[in-house]
């Protein structure tokens, strides 16, 4: 440790240097980790976060809800079995204007479901959904930033079916688009049409002939635009990981190349190989830990002020995983420097070749 | 009875399908408060005979007694320990730790060693370095880093000095000002030393002078 502050504090400059490539490549990946994280949110949310393990779907609708069309007989057949286990669900997607406004329209996801089900959302503010006929619905947070309040009316564009905000949830969302929980009576008026596109059951089961049974996380996966949205992004976050081993690996390993000859001297003088080790590992530890925790703030300072419809989420979870894995990314990068550092022969201090 | 002895050292380095005899059956003795000097041409053998004594190497054949104890078949980490706690080095050019200053040159032999400490900041008093204390060495003249390096070689309070031409990168008068400051501090202190040089001038400071030609050693003073 001696060594290793002594001389942090004398190379200000190069060590700040190399700090900085840390904390720019940390942003960046937590950045997109965020994003990712963000988007994921932003379209599955509203399925991901009900307690629903299992989905049934139409045979042959290739986990999509909106190819998936069921009907009061199916539903009799689970719910014989799994009872307030089970729970129906429609989705569909529209767009809705503001009461008093036609021309400011919003896409959005209807969710409609039995308000005596699990799937019945708790709400941040105002009341739950309730199964009155009545046109008080609960609606995503999300809707806040096209400007609706608590109180506030729209209107379904094609029957005129005006609606009233009785409470929101949480920033619930599906494929990138704010939810609106109807319930049944409520769905009458959108249309007559009794069916409906999936049951969610609290229970885990994989088969039921004649059904297709697909778990939350492939329902997921199957919403559109899912899938290659967070594929491209862990792509890059991939990537990033891996470029950043290399280069923090060839800086880290220059460095040391300059400092062969100090420490060739240092082994003459009696100085213990397992000590220069510990000292160019925490070298590089306390380097990359300094730049890890500032980058974290950094990037939760800018997520503070960034706009609600941009989706980004960085829990403490991820700030903690990806500082973790940057940490052991930038001791493995520090290996090849100290191969170096083990074999420097301090017979080299001898002879006037430093 | 001796601080370092040698006993018919053999070194043979292989030089492609021939063997290059470096040292041939030398034999070397040095006391305590005995300064030594060992003389020679370029590539007579100088620094392989200096790496021998100073645990940096180990010989062909024969024996290396540092206070009565055989240095020369130890193992890397032996040698380091011996290295450390009896023997101080002086390098040609000083080879001080750019990122340390003056007093922690000395305070870091401190830190790794298990000795009791001495008062360094003394002998960087003694050495005239007072006003050097925390100094970085590159703003250090070649002569006030020399005298750097003397006070880091005697800091763990090792039986002997090991000196690889000194004063290689000084002039006549600071090169001179550099070994008689070894060579009072050698006295003063009661250590053996063994400074290999080519530097005749100074080899007026040196108790005993031997002299290395083609691997072999003898005692010329």
């Amino acid at each position: 440790m001696f060594l290793t502050l002594k001389e942090l504090l004398h190379e200000k400059l190069k060590f700040s240097a190399l700090g900085l490539i840390i904390f720019l490549i940390v942003f960046l990946v937590l950045f997109i980790t965020g994003l990712a994280s963000g988007l994921a949110n932003d379209s599955g949310s509203a399925i991901k976060e009900t307690n629903a393990q299992t989905f049934i779907l139409q045979k042959g609708s290739e986990s999509r809800l909106n190819r998936s069309e069921l009907t009061e007989q199916d539903w009799q057949k689970f719910q014989d079995k799994y009872h307030n286990k089970a729970a129906k669900l429609s989705v569909s997607q529209m767009s809705i204007q503001q009461a008093n406004n036609a021309s400011k329209k919003t896409d959005i996801a209807y969710f409609i479901i039995d308000a005596n089900s699990f799937l019945n959302p708790t709400t941040i503010s105002g009341q739950k959904l309730k199964n009155a006929n009545n046109n008080q619905v609960v609606v995503s947070d999300k809707l806040k930033s096209s400007g609706y309040k608590l109180g506030d009316k729209f209107k379904d564009p094609a029957t005129k079916t005006t609606f009233e905000i009785a409470g929101f949830t949480d920033n619930k969302a599906y494929s990138h688009t704010p939810v609106i929980y109807l319930n049944q009576k409520q769905a009458q008026k959108l249309s007559p049409n009794t069916n409906f596109n999936t049951i969610a059951l609290k229970s885990g089961i994989s088969k039921k002939s004649g059904y297709q049974v697909i778990s939350q996380q492939d329902l997921i996966d199957a919403i559109p635009g899912y899938s290659a949205e967070q594929g491209s992004l862990y792509l890059m976050i991939g990537f990033l990981y891996i470029i950043s081993l290399f280069v923090l690996a060839v800086f880290f390993y220059i460095i040391n190349l300059q400092k062969l000859s100090d420490f060739g001297t240092l082994k003459a003088l009696g100085t213990k190989t397992s000590y220069l080790v510990k000292h160019v590992l925490s070298e590089m530890g306390i380097l990359s830990l300094v730049s890890i925790i500032v980058a974290s703030g950094v990037t939760y300072g800018i997520s503070l002020y960034m706009p609600a419809s941009m989706p980004f989420n960085l829990g403490t979870t991820i700030l903690l995983g990806t500082g973790l894995l940057f940490l052991a990314i930038t001791l493995i990068s520090a290996l090849l420097s100290l191969i170096k550092v083990v074999k420097v022969d301090p017979i080299s201090a001898i002879g006037g070749n430093n | 009875m001796p601080v370092l002895e040698l006993k018919n050292i053999i070194k043979n380095y292989p030089d492609g399908q021939n063997i290059n005899e470096v040292l041939k059956n030398v034999s070397f003795q040095v006391n305590q408060g005995e300064f030594a000097a060992i003389v020679g041409p370029s590539g007579a053998g100088k620094s392989t005979l200096l790496t021998i004594m100073g645990a940096l190497l180990t010989p062909t054949s024969g024996q290396i007694l540092l206070n009565g104890q055989d240095i020369s078949q130890l193992s890397k980490k032996k040698q380091t320990e011996i290295r450390l706690n009896q023997i101080g080095f002086i390098f040609q050019n000083s080879d001080l730790i750019p990122y340390l200053k003056i007093k922690d040159q000395l305070q870091f032999i401190q830190k790794i060693s298990s000795k009791k400490p001495v008062d360094a900041i003394e002998i960087l008093d003694k050495l005239g370095l007072n006003s050097r204390l925390n100094n970085y060495p590159n703003v250090l003249s070649g002569g006030e880093k020399q005298r750097v390096a003397i006070a880091r070689a005697f800091i763990n309070q090792p039986d002997l000095i090991l000196a690889d031409e000194p004063t290689a990168s000084l002039d006549s008068q600071r090169g001179h000002e550099v070994v008689s400051i070894i060579q009072q501090t050698v006295h003063q202190e009661n250590k053996a030393a063994v400074m290999v040089t080519h530097d005749e001038r100074v080899l007026d400071l040196v108790d005993t002078i031997w002299e290395i030609e083609d691997g072999k050693l003898k005692k010329v003073q």
